[in-house]
């Protein structure tokens, strides 16, 4: 066989490799139910390979500045460590948290409100959000990938010679997402891999408060086999209510290392005001959702802050002490939110336990998606000049 | 970009040899805002100010602009504005620096990254753009091009931020005269320093150019009022400055200056050998200088205002004869004029407020007339009323501003007013660098 021919019968074999459905079992670490993929959305690695590069690129905002992982950073838990609540396009606020991507396959219904049901879909949320990536159109977005050299072929190869439409644009970034799956964690070893030892006494001691006295496990529940640490399901906290009522704040703020300030929220009426934010409600127009929002997944959970649905509680800790006071009261609280009484040395067993839920590949995870960022070559023009009617 | 711009390329090793009496001796050097030794500068009366404008949706084409107004008490048109180029969209655009030649202007967007590069020289009262570097992330990771510094055929830049994260962590970059890439460091993360950068000031007597540090994208980008009341946001400011050997572009020395150290300038009096800058955050004066084993060392000299209050200190602007410096704090838009005769006990004895957020300040190289702008950030200026946007020239004496014109930035329909430059109508009588045939009459050169 000719060299050429070899290339070709290597091309083929990798094409036909690239196919073939994934094992969803190889994409599901120990301690993770079963992965829910959708019939119509086989997980197949051009698939996976291309929502990566999808998700690092930048260009994918108006501006070409925003991709999915600036705010969703891989070496911050998928998250943004550094912001409490997220900004977008040109600044432009954002009312709530950066939810991490990881284990997001099994999240049920998506943002924090729940106003989305599938990856696929989900993804045209904020490529055509006005205050986050801020496309004009869906076609805009389309056509800019049409044209960007690096994706030349790849969506015909994904997609039987489907190219990017959008459709596939959403196929490719939902098939990325399902593999960002992280568990075998050290708790994942002790619970369901038989490693006794995997889990130190006050480990142990706070998994025990977890499902017990500290009653985390009523919302974050926990299997015989598996454990996805949420109920997928939506609470209100009382976070949500007091920023609505304006409940009068303080804010403690640092202007150097160990050098704080107290500011009123007064000091600051020159500048944006609070965006009103009622939860759940303003998806299903039912005021017994007012300010409730989805319990998130405690997977990696160390090192997914800030945390709650505006990033309000900075550590663990501060969660922590939230809960045991039994949240903000408001008519709508949600009466699993109860005081409960925990002595110093349970809290830390708590944090303890929760710290041991950080999974064994984050770092690989972080690593195949930094791989995967294509360049920063601008488009040559803009997609709204660039197009051309192809019939 | 044409060519004739690239006419002189001088070796770095020529550069100490060049500028060795920039500082030390002949006549003094002013800041006339923020100038590279390497520009020669208008000591008579500027007849121009460029103002690098933030587009405002809403406001006329809503795009970003540079405006030319005339400065000039002798001209028909004083005070007014004379000139706009509008550049295309809202890139958030913020420091514009001088070519060492002064017959270009360069332009950066914190946010779009791109780098405009104008003609000032052909028509100085009609500027042309003519040339937009869009490589500038692609080249160098970098996120927020914000200074502009000319060194002899090159241009340093200071970036912000980065494209992994939009945090802090950034570098400095060089491209060359021509609008091309020509290196970039990292901001040194060892030895006490954060990677945070934000300005830089070049001394070519002691071989050294000083940088200092801010924010990253995620935070110069948010709106004021909700990165305040952002924990996580106000962890992620820049605490360090840094020392740097000039020509091997390695960091010599990372100081503490905790709270966000911004606006850097050199003393050009004969014979002075130390800097200044203040730190945003924590409202502190702080001075470098030489010990007596010829290490660099800082010190925080002074507060302004009332720090509990974040005042907030922007824009300085030193005199020529190093004697004063002005400081402008923010929040509540005033301008402090700081006696820094003894630079290690500086003393503010006048103030005086100039509209509802000031921000930059620049003075004519006598001292004699100072202009401030009222743009900070898009989305740290205040909003709905206080939300004043101008260009106010004022008359100094020694003891009082007095308003000589303003120009309101919305009435004109042109955006938020930021970074101002100087210039000449005539730049015949500017002799620029050229180190290669003459090095050492730079100074006497200057109009």
């Amino acid at each position: 066989m000719s060299l050429a021919g070899l290339a070709i019968l290597v091309a083929l074999v990798a094409l036909a490799a690239c196919g073939r459905d994934l094992p969803t079992a190889a994409v599901v670490p120990l301690g993770l139910p079963a992965l829910p993929v959708p019939p119509d959305a086989p997980l197949q690695k051009a698939r996976v390979d291309l929502g990566r590069t999808l998700f690092m690129d930048r260009r994918l905002s108006h501006n070409n500045t925003l991709s999915c992982a600036m705010c969703h950073v891989p070496e911050q838990g998928f998250t943004s460590n550094e912001l409490g609540t997220a900004i977008g396009l040109e600044g432009q606020t954002i009312r709530r948290n950066s939810p991490t991507i990881f284990n997001v396959a099994y999240v049920e219904q998506l943002f924090h409100d729940g106003r989305e049901f599938s990856l696929e879909n989900q993804a045209w949320g904020p490529l055509l959000a006005g205050n986050e990536m801020a496309n004009p159109s869906i076609g805009y977005v389309v056509e800019k990938i049409r044209t960007l050299p690096e994706y030349t072929g790849r969506f015909e190869a994904a997609f039987g010679g489907r190219g990017p439409d959008m459709m596939t644009i959403g196929l490719a970034l939902a098939a990325y997402q399902r593999t960002v799956n992280s568990a075998n964690s050290r708790f994942d070893r002790w619970r369901y891999g038989g490693e006794a030892n995997a889990l130190n006494a006050e480990e142990q001691a706070g998994f025990a408060l977890f499902v017990g006295k500290a009653g985390c496990v009523a919302c974050h529940p926990v299997g015989e086999k598996a454990a996805l640490f949420s109920d997928n399901r939506f609470h209100n906290t009382g976070i949500g209510y007091a920023n609505s009522m304006e409940l009068p704040r303080r804010h403690r703020v640092q202007l150097a290392p160990g050098e704080f300030v107290v500011v009123e929220d007064k000091a600051l009426d020159s500048f944006e005001k609070r965006q009103p934010d009622v939860g759940r409600y303003e998806v299903t127009l039912d005021p017994a959702d007012s300010w409730a929002y989805r319990t998130p997944i405690l997977r990696n959970v160390a090192l997914t802050g800030p945390y709650m649905h505006d990033g309000s509680l900075a550590t663990l800790e501060d969660v922590i002490e939230f809960y045991i006071r039994g949240g903000i009261d408001n008519p709508q609280k949600d009466p699993l939110l109860k005081p409960v009484g925990l002595a110093p040395g349970e809290k830390r067993s708590l944090a303890a336990f929760l710290r041991a839920l950080t999974g064994d590949n984050v770092a690989q995870l972080a690593a195949e998606a930094r791989a995967a960022a294509p360049g920063d070559a601008l488009p040559a023009k803009d997609p709204a000049s660039s197009y051309k009617r192809p019939y | 970009m044409k060519s004739k711009q690239i006419v002189r390329r001088p070796r770095l090793s020529l550069i100490a040899l060049a500028t060795a009496a920039v500082v030390a001796g002949g006549p003094a050097l002013a800041d006339e805002t923020s100038c590279s030794p390497f520009t020669p500068l208008i000591k008579g009366q500027e007849d121009l100010v460029y103002v690098w404008t933030l587009g405002v949706k809403g406001v006329g084409d809503g795009s970003d602009k540079l405006v030319t107004v005339d400065v000039n008490p002798k001209s028909k048109s004083y005070g007014k504005v004379i000139h706009k180029l509008s550049v295309g969209g809202r890139g958030e655009i913020h420091h514009v620096g001088l070519s060492d030649d002064r017959r270009y202007l360069w332009g950066g967007a914190l946010d779009s990254n791109k780098i405009f590069i104008f003609d000032i020289g052909t028509n100085p009262a009609k500027p042309k753009l003519v040339k937009t570097i869009n490589d500038f992330v692609e080249k160098t990771g970098f996120v927020g091009p914000h200074s502009f510094i000319a060194m002899p055929g090159r241009m340093l830049i200071t970036p912000l931020s980065n494209k992994k994260d939009h945090g802090g962590e950034t570098g400095i970059a060089v491209y060359n005269n021509k609008g091309e890439y020509v290196s970039h460091n990292a901001m040194p993360k060892e030895g006490g320093g954060d990677g945070y950068g934000y300005d830089a000031a070049i001394n070519p007597q002691k071989n050294v150019f000083l940088t200092s540090s801010f924010t990253g994208w995620n935070n110069y980008m948010m709106d004021l009022g909700k990165m305040v009341k952002d924990g996580e946001a106000m962890k992620r400011f820049g605490n360090t400055s840094v020392m740097w050997d000039m020509k091997t572009m390695k960091p010599l020395k990372v100081f503490q200056t905790p709270g966000a150290p911004l606006e850097v300038r050199w003393s050009w009096k004969s014979g002075d050998n130390w800097a200044v800058t203040t730190t945003a955050l924590t409202s502190k004066i702080w001075v470098y200088k030489q010990d007596a084993k010829g290490e660099w060392q800082v010190k925080d000299v002074a507060t302004i205002g009332d720090p509990a209050k974040i005042p907030l200190p922007v824009d300085i602007s030193i005199t020529a004869d190093s004697r004063g410096m002005w400081i402008n704090t923010f929040m509540d838009g005033t301008a402090r004029y700081w006696d820094m005769s003894d630079p290690m006990k500086p003393k503010e004895v006048f103030n005086k407020r100039i509209g509802s957020q000031v921000n930059m300040v620049s003075q004519s190289f006598d001292g004699k007339r100072v202009y401030f702008t009222s743009s900070l950030l898009g989305n740290w200026d205040k909003k709905d009323k206080d939300d004043e946007q101008y260009l106010k020239a004022y008359n100094w004496d020694g003891k009082d501003l007095k308003l000589a014109f303003e120009i309101d930035f919305y009435k004109e329909k042109l955006g938020r007013a930021h970074h101002m430059k100087f210039q000449a109508r005539d730049l015949s009588t500017l002799k620029p660098l050229d180190s290669a045939q003459s090095a050492l009459p730079l100074l006497a050169q200057s109009r």
